[in-house]
């Protein structure tokens, strides 16, 4: 349960990729460890969520109702994220995250990131640095979508 | 009031001033002997030849009779201390007296003002008048009887020995005082005047500090302070102005009565000089003359300094009391008046041609009349500027007209005393004035009117000593310090039963869930009984058999468990197993406690704190070094404010030699900061397994360390005994909420809600929230909330007229119209008044009078009284029925 092991869980997380260790530190300090007990959900389909969950040991099953019943769409295990765009800004949770075993998770809040990028600007920064490089990449694949779509068509 | 400080003086304390002035002659022939007897000593004691003496009877040789007068001199230096204490205890006793009394008087009529004088008179200024202004005249009020006679008294004899060696050489001596007498004045008129301005200018200055702290929002959203600090300024230069002038002309006195003084001896010398050598008096005789003139100097220049001193608090007296003196002041029976009116057995009020006019536009009446069933239900309705208000607060008898008759079976409202208006009438307007106490005090405040019964905490002869004291000075014949409910007022019997009225009206308004809430986190007052602190004790088993029920799933609170450290609570908590009994007392400030510092010595935990504050120290100042000092939000999170990060950064480096080394004082700091860490919540890896089994176990020899050293500070947990220092949800709970667990808090409060539902604790809960402390004005609780307390307290005395203004519009929305049902179904058979500004709810009433630019313009009444109207509303009011 130490330190370190929270802050490597916190630098696993894609966002948070370029952030220097101390603030990790800072940020794993004023974030909560929460568990889970199996059958325990962390987040349901169509909630509004504030909250990510970095998982630490345990394992999750993702869930999604498409109207016909749930469907298990993907399990999830150590050092997994869930709901990584929620910390960013209000969206209707897009799937139920059940617990399966004994889960141990870093819950970090939009409240405690946005605090402390208000603190450090330049944390900002870097985030929308690889927000920009994923958006990037979305446009480069929508754009091989579209021209396979428009070869598939002619 | 009386205008002449002198005379009220006089007035007041005429019996005391002569008192003073029988000590002060007393004083005097035993001054006369303790300066006599050195003078005796010397000559015949000391220097004496013809001994033994017969003294007295007695046989004294020299050194007998030196030690005699020695000893006399010793009694005389003695006596002379204590009559001047006495004297002095006694002017000041005199003193204060006759300011408490002033300030009563002062404070009495501020009460007795009608209610428009407030729109003019600033509050700033009338606290400047009475808490400081009035002081600086305490100091004269003593000397104003004893000192012009006694150095009135002083300067005649020396006069009257001038005259007696030569009546030219006694004219000399006289002959400038009249110039003096004539020019002084004139310079002291001035004096007067300025002083007068800086009196004025100085309550301005304090009515700006006021109003910019009222205002202190809108100075910063409108940046403003700039003109604020220049409108300041101003009035300081002003103030620099008066007082250098006021210097100026000061000290001219005082130059000019010195050079006359100076002036006088030429006379002495010339006159008297020739006198002598003309042979018409002795040499002698000049010179006593000359001895006897420069004591004149020291009487004659106190009775100056008395006569200024008398024109100063002269104006600051007037500039204060002619405040206090507008014409229409309400008659001082009416505040002391027992209520002599049944106003439940009267059947209506008539207006008669009442018309008002006076705080500016939109806020006339002119020329109403028409009459009020008592026991129906009536609308006053007209915009904000029609005059409704104010039509208002005339029948709840808080506005005079300013012609015209408001009459209740014959008698006028406006005589009525407050005994009658303020009891039998309520008023409620949407701006309710909320006092910065508990939302219970606020409630209650509506019943304050008398002292019910003696207190009972305050011995029989200190309260007699009070209320001797305030008769002697014509204070309240109130005693403060008494039970002042007057529960029969309330329908009730005893203060329980007013309480449970009290949150039956908290739920009628629909604050209940609010109150709930404060009271779960809040400690059970001491008037609930024994009873709740069991149903309490037994709603903790409840929740716990509940949550164990639940089994591994419904692990969202860790109990207290005298075996187990509980890594949901703080090192103190789980040190002691308990908490000080005093709030006050944080968990960081426990380590400056003696006691505790034994306890935790004798259980061989200090040096494990100290490691472990000492590794926190050191964590949170690598976390929280590159955060900036303003940064309040991240400051919430540390351990140590961010104001201390130096401080504990310069301990760090002085802890490099060692912990064993630092100063008792450091070490306090540091065992108080481990002793906050709440090992779930922070996961540092500081509170290790071995920590946290050394610290249980060690729980035994700290609570009888902390028993023996300190019985009445901590109250430790015990599964079967209510802890009165923790609040009620932490008592129910017994446990602390993990932080580890998502939803604990939503968990928690479902569970302790169903269990406060099937133990009926509701009411004890709410009671201890209604001792929630509102803070000033009211400020910790939403402007909604405000105005349902101002209702709920006017309710709570069951006012046999409610007078309702401002609460509800008229719109008709669905809120609306169930508040105004339900007061109607409160108010009952008695008389309801509400003033609204639409049109919607009128139907709901019997009797609806309809107001505009000050006149009613409709009045319709549903009982088959006919409508009182009015002159031009005749036809309106036809139009508007039909």
């Amino acid at each position: 349960m130490s330190m370190e092991e929270e802050v490597r869980a916190l630098s696993a997380v894609p966002i948070l990729a370029n952030i220097d260790v101390a603030k990790l530190k800072l940020l794993a300090f004023i974030s909560q460890r929460v568990t889970f007990h199996p059958g325990e959900i962390l987040c349901r389909q169509g909630d509004e969520g504030d909250t990510a969950f970095i998982i630490l040991r345990g394992a999750c099953d993702v869930l999604v109702d498409s109207g016909k019943g749930e469907k298990k769409v993907a399990e999830l295990g150590k050092n997994d994220i869930v709901g990584e765009i929620a910390v960013l800004f209000e969206v209707p949770r897009t799937a139920t995250v059940v617990a399966t075993a004994a889960t141990e998770t870093l819950s970090l809040s939009r409240d405690q990131l946005f605090t402390l990028m208000r603190e450090f600007p330049e944390m900002s920064f870097d985030i929308m640095r690889i927000l920009a490089q994923r958006l990037e990449r979305t446009t480069q694949d929508l754009a091989a979508l579209r021209s396979q779509i428009a070869n598939h068509a002619a | 009031m009386e205008r002449n400080f002198f005379r009220y003086i006089w007035r007041y304390s005429r019996k005391q001033q002569l008192i003073i002035l029988a000590i002060t002659l007393v004083s005097f022939p035993i001054l006369y002997a303790s300066l006599e007897l050195p003078k005796i000593i010397i000559n015949e004691a000391i220097g004496g030849k013809e001994f033994p003496k017969n003294y007295l009877g007695f046989e004294l040789d020299q050194i007998e009779f030196l030690l005699f007068l020695s000893l006399t001199f010793l009694f005389f230096v003695g006596l002379n201390g204590v009559v001047k204490y006495v004297m002095n205890v006694y002017k000041g006793l005199t003193g204060e007296r006759t300011l408490r009394r002033l300030r009563y008087q002062l404070f009495e009529r501020v009460l007795r003002f009608r209610l428009p004088y407030f729109s003019r008179a600033s509050s700033g200024e009338i606290i400047a008048m009475i808490a400081s202004e009035v002081q600086p005249l305490g100091g004269f009020i003593a000397d104003a009887i004893a000192v012009p006679v006694f150095q009135g008294g002083t300067l005649l004899v020396y006069i009257f020995f001038i005259f007696m060696q030569d009546p030219l050489l006694g004219a000399a001596a006289i002959s400038l005082y009249p110039i003096q007498g004539w020019l002084i004045p004139r310079l002291q008129k001035r004096v007067n005047q300025l002083a007068r301005e800086r009196v004025r200018n100085l309550r301005e200055l304090s009515e700006d500090v006021g109003t910019s702290i009222a205002g202190i929002r809108d100075i910063h959203a409108n940046n403003t302070a700039a003109y604020h600090l220049a409108e300041f300024t101003s009035r300081l230069q002003k103030n620099f102005e008066i007082r250098y002038a006021i210097f100026k002309r000061k000290f001219m006195i005082k130059f000019i009565n010195n050079l006359m003084n100076q002036i006088t001896p030429f006379f002495f010398y010339s006159i008297g000089g020739y006198l002598v050598i003309k042979g018409q008096i002795s040499f002698g005789a000049l010179v006593a003359v000359l001895a006897a003139y420069k004591d004149l100097a020291a009487p004659w220049k106190e009775l100056l300094t008395y006569y200024q001193n008398l024109a100063d608090t002269q104006v600051k007296y007037v500039a204060v009391v002619e405040q206090f003196d507008p014409p229409d002041l309400y008659p001082v029976e009416r505040l002391h008046a027992e209520p002599e009116l049944d106003l439940s057995a009267c059947s209506c009020i008539a207006l008669s041609h009442v018309s008002y006019s006076g705080e500016g536009a939109g806020q006339e009446l002119s020329d109403v009349s028409c009459t009020i069933q008592l026991g129906s239900k009536v609308a006053v309705i007209g915009a904000e500027s029609s005059g409704r208000t104010q039509l208002l607060l005339m029948l709840a008898g808080l506005l005079s007209p300013t012609s015209g008759r408001i009459d209740i079976d014959g008698r006028s409202l406006d005589t009525l005393p407050q005994s009658v208006v303020g009891r039998r009438i309520g008023f409620v307007s949407g701006h309710p004035y909320i006092l910065n106490d508990t939302i219970r005090f606020n409630l209650v405040y509506g019943l304050l009117h008398r002292p019910i019964a003696p207190a009972e905490e305050i011995e029989e002869e200190e309260l007699h000593r009070r209320m001797v004291e305030a008769s002697r000075t014509d204070n309240a014949p109130y005693e403060f310090f008494s039970a002042w409910e007057d529960l029969a007022e309330a329908g009730v019997d005893t203060v329980q039963e007013l309480d449970r009225r009290a949150i039956d009206l908290i739920e009628a308004a629909g604050m209940n869930d609010e109150i709930y809430r404060l009271g779960l986190q809040a400690r059970l007052p001491e008037a609930v009984g024994q009873q709740a602190r069991e149903t309490i004790l037994s709603a903790r088993a409840m929740i716990a058999e509940t949550v164990g029920e639940g089994g591994a799933q419904a692990d969202f609170v860790e109990f207290w468990n005298p075996d187990a450290f509980n890594r949901s609570a703080s090192l103190a908590e789980n040190i002691v197993f308990g908490v000080p009994r005093d709030p006050e007392i944080s968990q960081r400030q426990l380590a400056a406690m003696p006691a505790f510092g034994k306890a935790i010595a004798a259980a061989d935990l200090e040096e494990t704190l100290l490691a472990a504050g000492h590794r926190l120290a050191e964590t949170m100042v690598e976390l929280f070094s590159a955060v900036s000092d303003g940064s309040d939000v991240l400051a919430a999170y540390s351990f140590i404010p961010m104001e201390e990060l130096p401080e504990v950064t310069a301990l760090l480096r002085r802890a490099k030699d060692g912990l064993a080394k630092l100063k008792q004082k450091d070490r306090q700091l540091l065992i108080g900061l481990a002793l906050q860490l709440v090992p779930n919540k922070h996961r540092l890896g500081i509170v290790t397994p071995e920590i946290e089994e050394k610290v249980a176990a060690a729980r035994p020899l700290v609570g009888e360390t902390l028993r023996a050293e300190d019985p009445e500070g901590f109250d430790f947990f015990s599964r079967e005994a209510y802890s009165e220092a923790l609040s009620i949800e932490d008592n129910l709970l017994f446990g602390r909420l993990r932080a580890d667990r998502a939803r604990s808090r939503e968990r928690a409060e479902a569970a302790i809600a169903d269990c406060v539902d099937r133990l009926d604790l509701r009411p004890v809960i709410m009671r201890a929230g209604l001792d929630f402390r509102v803070g000033i004005n009211g400020s910790r609780l939403s402007p909604g909330q405000r105005v349902k307390i101002g209702l709920l307290r006017v309710l709570l005395r069951r006012p046999d007229v409610l007078v309702v203004d401002d609460l509800i519009k008229g719109s008709g929305d669905p809120g609306e119209r169930a508040m105004l049902a339900k007061l109607q179904e409160m108010t009952g058979d008695r008389t309801l008044i509400v003033g609204m500004a639409g049109h919607q709810l009128a139907e709901a009433f019997d009797h609806v009078i309809e107001l505009q630019g000050g006149e009613v313009i409709s009045a319709e009444s549903r009982e088959g009284t006919p409508p009182q109207s009015t002159r031009k509303g005749d036809e309106a009011g036809v139009a508007a029925a039909e």
